[in-house]
């Protein structure tokens, strides 16, 4: 009887040329988002294969012009590490188009050249990129208030509900119904479009996979909450629907744009400037000052340098400049650690502010299990930092010592790719969700049971 | 005749505050313009003194290096922070997501680097709350949620049949209730629109600049425009409908489908077709070119054995340390010259292919009336791509005057015979590095801001003709009585 009783339902729900439409619409941009989220990652892949192929190239022909000078050579040779995409990054691209994803540096003081961005079209940032993981956060809602907006609205509207009313004294089951029959299809269509993202970006499926489903799900659930304490409020579809869009343009574009406007305001970044300006007049008042105002504070951060003699009496030598460079870099520590602060406590503003605005929640928690938010791209920095001290260190000797550059292994560097450690963990994302879902369908139980 | 335009706008007007939920709505609007328009101008002058800051810095450190070798200042360079109009905490545009300082030295083009977007986790992603934003999405959805039942709510009440009957014609049903809607629009964009200039002016300290006034003005005009184009898509949405819920429907799914989803698409198929180089093979191309022309780096190279045979030819000597001038300054030169006009070419190039990918959202302004408006909006207020591309422009020019005039100063003041390995380095006096101007950025005139615009106004022309002629013709095709199944 009840196994009928929901198959009429889905009849029902069917026979409703909205519901098509939303199904139709989730599918069509849920594969255009797959898409156009592959070629964008599949494109930054093929860059960094051919930045492979380059970086012999060019070390090649640096060996070939400047090989008779060691110094010159690493002046102008260029060491780079990649962050090579999880496949993940094509269901979420996060801030990997705004952030370089290849860094190239060569030996000389890194402030300067860490912060170099890729070439890109402002206008591409500022729209925004079409993946699928936009899809779930911003279409999937929209769906779920055209679905259940008239749930119970239409049924009194149309004068059905005094006939139900009068027929049975399970109305609430009547809507509970509904709701589920429309739960059902939204969360089978997420899982469709899981499934065909598992196949066509290669996803496996692992603790991240359902860590990401768990969390979708949650959120899609939220949104379900969420109209079903606009339905329970007994108004009309118009002021249903209206009420619902104006939720979702709260939720989705006015609050978490008026809150980072709010962050922008409460930690400005000014020290990124100074860090720039650090960097340079600690490098290059040098030129003008005695060799011992670079040399002694170089070798008091390297002391193991030291046995290497310092050409004193010669007005240029390389140690000399690449000890300068290195002053460029340690003037330029203070802003740079205020830098990562700064970096922080934006972090944790917005993680805080996340617990309470699930799609702010959903899209930090999507980028992070996907590798693309800013906390991937300043570990990528920090791994960055960590290659080119020991590129420094490795070549600092041949270089003080005025060695041939033929003795050097320098012909074994190649492209690096940096492979982060850790996968990280959401549960506090998924928990805050839940709690929030959990509370709205509450109330809205609530609100119905009294009403109806 | 006119007359019963203004009865039927003055009656939609007053229906409008009279329903609680739109005037909590207008309320709730309006403080958040209000809310924009401060936080706006509150991030506009705390991030533009940031930059003067460091202009005025940059430039003292400049002029107060000691006497050296010019092209240690070459190599010293400087550094150019992009400024932000003024009229762009009015409309954010791409401001955040392009860069703000940039790099200036000899033999080298660098990025511009530290943009708000570098330092933003994903929260950017869903907007920026300003007062353009504001304009361009909410209020044409407040327009909706006004004018949705407009027509179709006289319908279903049947005082539709009423007043046409009543000697009103369609065409002034349609005018009236458009002024309606829009007046009520008014009520709140005028005062905000005052309050903007009071602000601005007293933040400009009353000296009002005459382009940028012309550009507020110009703003005021098209988003004018454009409130009255939503106004009427919805009037007549609500007037082909058979019921207010059907017109809603259609409405919201419209706001939805044109500002949300389609903006992103255009882009994004604009960048398949038109895909642009990653910064490796940029470098690389621009390299390749350079070694066909000239490299000045590379011993063997043709070009500049031709330049050395010709200058030892000229002036009669056997060796390049016997020329009158400095030599090295003279290659250093010539090396500017070839590879900044190899990367200049190259960088046009790149600016075109994104120009391409843009274009299809320009275009899209023809199906599309927000996003014609979002780029004359975004070229008003000088936050744009092409305002960014000229800030580039500037800059590149900068950098190469300032490496040609540090070479002009080696080739003339700096000795031809290097000394020796332990001696003092050749250096010339600290007064020459005055002779360099300080950067400063020009903003285009609105004459040429409007003239590459001309694509987006034609569109937002576009669409107010094709409303004004919709609600003239509609008579025809509409339908007065609902029909009966």
């Amino acid at each position: 009887m009840n196994k009928s009783i929901y198959i009429l339902e889905f009849k029902l729900f069917f026979r409703n040329s909205a519901t098509w439409m939303g199904i139709i619409l989730l599918i069509l941009m849920g594969f255009a988002g797959l898409y156009f989220g592959k070629t964008f990652i599949e494109k930054q892949e093929q860059v960094i294969t051919k930045a492979a192929s380059l970086q012999k190239q060019q070390t090649r022909q640096n060996i070939a012009h400047f090989g008779n000078d060691i110094g010159l050579f690493f002046y102008h040779n260029k060491f780079s590490l990649a962050n090579t995409p999880d496949a993940w990054a094509a269901f979420a691209n996060g801030q990997r188009d705004v952030n370089p994803y290849l860094i190239s540096v060569t030996m000389l003081g890194l402030e300067g050249q860490l912060y170099d961005t890729d070439l890109s079209n402002p206008l591409s940032l500022l729209l925004g990129k079409m993946d699928l993981s936009f899809v779930f956060i911003f279409l999937f809602p929209l769906v779920i208030i055209a679905f259940s907006y008239n749930l119970l609205s239409e049924q009194k509207e149309s004068g059905i509900w005094p006939l139900l009313k009068a027929q049975t004294d399970k109305t609430f089951t009547i809507i509970w119904r509904k709701i589920l029959v429309r739960l059902m299809v939204i969360f089978a269509l997420a899982f469709l479009l899981m499934f065909v993202a598992a196949i066509y970006l290669k996803l496996p499926f692992d603790g991240t996979f359902a860590a990401l489903m768990v969390l979708i799900l949650l959120y899609l659930a939220f949104w379900f909450a969420v109209a079903f304490v606009v339905i329970s409020l007994h108004k009309s579809s118009n002021f249903n629907a209206s009420a619902l869009i104006a939720i979702w343009v709260l939720l989705c574009i006015v609050v978490p744009a008026s809150l980072n406007l709010l962050l922008t305001k409460k930690y400005p970044i000014p020290e990124a400037l100074q860090n720039v300006i650090n960097q340079r007049e600690g490098y290059h008042e040098k030129w003008d000052m005695a060799k011992s105002v670079t040399m002694a504070p170089f070798f008091k951060h390297y002391p193991q340098l030291k046995k290497y003699p310092f050409p004193e009496e010669k007005t240029f030598s390389w140690y000399w400049y690449y000890g300068m460079q290195q002053m460029g870099d340690d003037a330029a520590l203070g802003s740079r650690v205020l830098i990562e602060k700064k970096l922080a406590s934006r972090q944790n503003f917005t993680e805080t502010v996340a617990l309470f605005i699930p799609s702010i929640q959903l899209q930090l928690g999507v980028n992070e299990l996907a590798g693309t938010d800013l906390d991937s791209h300043l570990n990528f920095q920090q791994a960055v930092r960590k290659y080119h001290e020991t590129i420094r260190l490795h070549f600092y000797p041949a270089i003080f010592t005025d060695d041939e550059l033929k003795n050097t292994d320098i012909e074994n560097y190649k492209l690096e790719k940096y492979v982060p450690k850790d996968v990280p963990v959401i549960w506090i994302n998924l928990l805050s969700i839940t709690t929030l879902t959990v509370i709205l369908a509450w109330v809205g139980y609530f609100l119905l049971r009294k009403r109806i | 005749m006119s007359n019963i335009i203004t009865t039927i706008a003055k009656q939609t007007f007053k229906t409008a505050f009279s329903n609680k939920a739109t005037l909590a709505l207008l309320i709730l609007l309006g403080v958040s313009l209000c809310l924009a328009t401060y936080v706006g101008w509150q991030n506009y002058k705390s991030q533009q003194n940031q930059r003067l800051h460091y202009k005025a810095l940059v430039r003292a450190q400049w002029l107060a290096k000691p006497d050296k070798h010019p092209h240690r200042m070459a190599h010293y360079g400087y550094l150019a922070f992009r400024e932000k109009h003024e009229l762009s905490f009015f409309d954010f545009g791409i401001e955040s997501f392009a860069g703000v300082s940039i790099f200036l030295e000899a033999h080298k083009q660098n990025t511009v680097n530290f943009s708000e977007a570098s330092f933003a986790n994903g929260m950017l992603r869903f907007g920026e709350i300003s007062v353009a934003m504001v304009l361009q999405l909410l209020v044409p959805l407040l327009i909706f949620f006004l004018g949705y039942n407009s027509i179709s709510a006289e319908r279903e009440s049947g005082t539709l049949k009423i007043l046409l009957c009543q000697n009103v014609s369609w065409k002034q049903l349609l005018w009236g209730k458009t002024l309606g809607i829009i007046s009520v629009c008014l009520s709140i964009f005028l005062p905000l629109i005052l309050l903007t200039i009071l602000l601005w002016a007293s933040l400009s300290n009353w000296e009002i600049n005459p382009d940028s006034s012309l550009r507020l003005l110009m703003l005021i005009l098209c988003y004018s425009v454009y409130f009255f184009i939503v106004s009427a898509i919805t009037v007549l949405v609500s007037a082909y409908h058979q019921s207010s819920k059907a017109a809603l429907t259609t409405l919201l799914a419209c706001w939805i489908f044109f500002m949300v989803i389609m903006p992103r698409i255009t882009q994004a198929i604009g960048d398949k077709i038109h895909p642009s180089p990653s910064k490796i093979e940029f470098a690389d191309a621009i390299a390749a070119d350079i070694s066909r022309q000239g490299d000045s780096h590379n011993p063997d190279d043709v070009h500049y054995a031709s330049i050395k045979d010709s200058l030892l030819k000229a002036y009669k000597v056997n060796d390049v340390k016997k020329l009158p001038f400095n030599y090295g300054g003279y290659i250093m030169a010539e090396g500017e010259k070839i590879s900044s006009k190899i990367y200049s070419n190259h960088q046009r190039q790149l600016n075109a292919t994104f120009e391409k990918q843009n274009r299809l959202t320009v275009l899209s302004g023809f199906l599309n009336p927000y996003l014609s408006l979002k780029n004359v909006s975004m070229a008003l207020t000088a936050s744009d791509f092409k305002t960014f591309v000229d800030f580039q422009n500037q800059a590149e020019t900068y950098r190469y005057g300032l490496a040609q005039k540090m070479n002009k100063l080696q080739i003339d003041k700096i000795s031809n015979i290097a000394p020796g390995e332990t001696a003092k380095p050749l250096a010339i006096s600290r007064s020459n590095w005055a002779q360099q101007p300080d950067f400063n950025y020009r903003f285009s005139h609105l004459g040429t801001v409007l003239k590459s615009e001309l694509l987006a106004l034609a569109s937002l022309l576009c669409w107010l003709t094709l409303v004004i002629i919709m609600i003239q013709c509609t008579a025809r095709w509409v339908k007065t009585i609902p029909n009966q199944n």
